[in-house]
């Protein structure tokens, strides 16, 4: 599907780089606002909801620019799959230590379980337009 | 908040989405209508954002403002986010990322309706 290797950006990856563009600015702009009006009530919940968004940001980017950037793509996604589902168990174990939700509370619930399911596109998604193992001079600038 | 105004950008966006999923079903990438259809329901966006603040400057009180205006800034931006995916995009992914951008919109307000009476 990509026209070329390793590019990240075209076809489905428009509506992947979308989706996680509008869960940055939701994630990062909600936990900002929880945490400047009310941070104390809910610490901990709060500052991984930040975190959540920080890393949605930095996924988007790395997926918008591809190329050079796709270890970083990498790396966010998985951090996004750890944090989803460490969080999401750690919400339903142990609810008293989250007094108000995050972002992946009950596993992105509250987002429809897009939190979930992303970060499993995502990194299926970098997986589909790994570039061709053998050397080729196809870097493509982003 | 005004409920048929909501109900309207609701029912505007929602036919975007139809317009768009029809789009996806033709294998079509989005066209310049589709993006008119977009300019039409931004404005609506855009009229709720001033019919909410001349409410709230004229007594008209709701629980958590700070949030309330977070969610009109952020569906005042998805749409045209959506059309520079759009442009950048020639394929019927564009009218996907479209449907997905006008399902976020009516997601959206029901949040506004639901963040506005707290």
């Amino acid at each position: 599907m990509p026209p070329v290797p390793g590019e990240t950006r075209s076809g489905p990856g428009r509506l992947l780089v979308g989706v996680y563009g509008v869960l940055a600015l939701a994630a990062t702009a909600r936990a900002g606002y929880q945490l400047a009006t009310h941070g104390s009530e809910a610490p901990l919940a709060y500052a991984l909801s930040l975190f959540a968004g920080v890393v949605y940001v930095v996924a988007t980017v790395a997926l918008w620019r591809g190329g050079a950037w796709r270890p970083v793509a990498w790396a966010a996604c998985s951090v996004e799959l750890v944090g989803v589902l460490a969080v999401g168990t750690a919400s339903l174990v142990d609810p008293d230590a989250f007094p108000d939700a995050t972002v992946w509370s009950g596993f992105g619930q509250g987002y429809g379980y897009v939190p979930l399911v992303l970060p499993f596109v995502g990194l299926w998604w970098l997986w589909h337009t790994r570039p061709a193992p053998v050397a080729r001079d196809t870097q493509e600038d982003a | 908040m005004t409920v048929p105004l909501t109900v309207l950008v609701a029912v505007a966006a929602l036919a975007l989405a139809g317009w768009a999923g029809w789009f996806v079903a033709k294998d079509r990438a989005v066209i310049l209508r589709q993006l008119f259809g977009a300019a039409v329901v931004e404005g609506l966006l855009v009229v709720q954002g001033v019919v909410a603040g001349v409410l709230l400057a004229t007594g008209t009180t709701t629980g958590s403002p700070g949030l309330f205006w977070g969610y009109v800034l952020a569906s005042l931006v998805i749409l045209p986010f959506a059309a520079l995916l759009a442009f950048a995009e020639r394929t019927r992914w564009s009218s996907v990322v479209l449907l997905a951008a006008a399902i976020t919109i009516v997601f959206l307000q029901l949040r506004l309706v639901q963040v506005w009476q707290t």
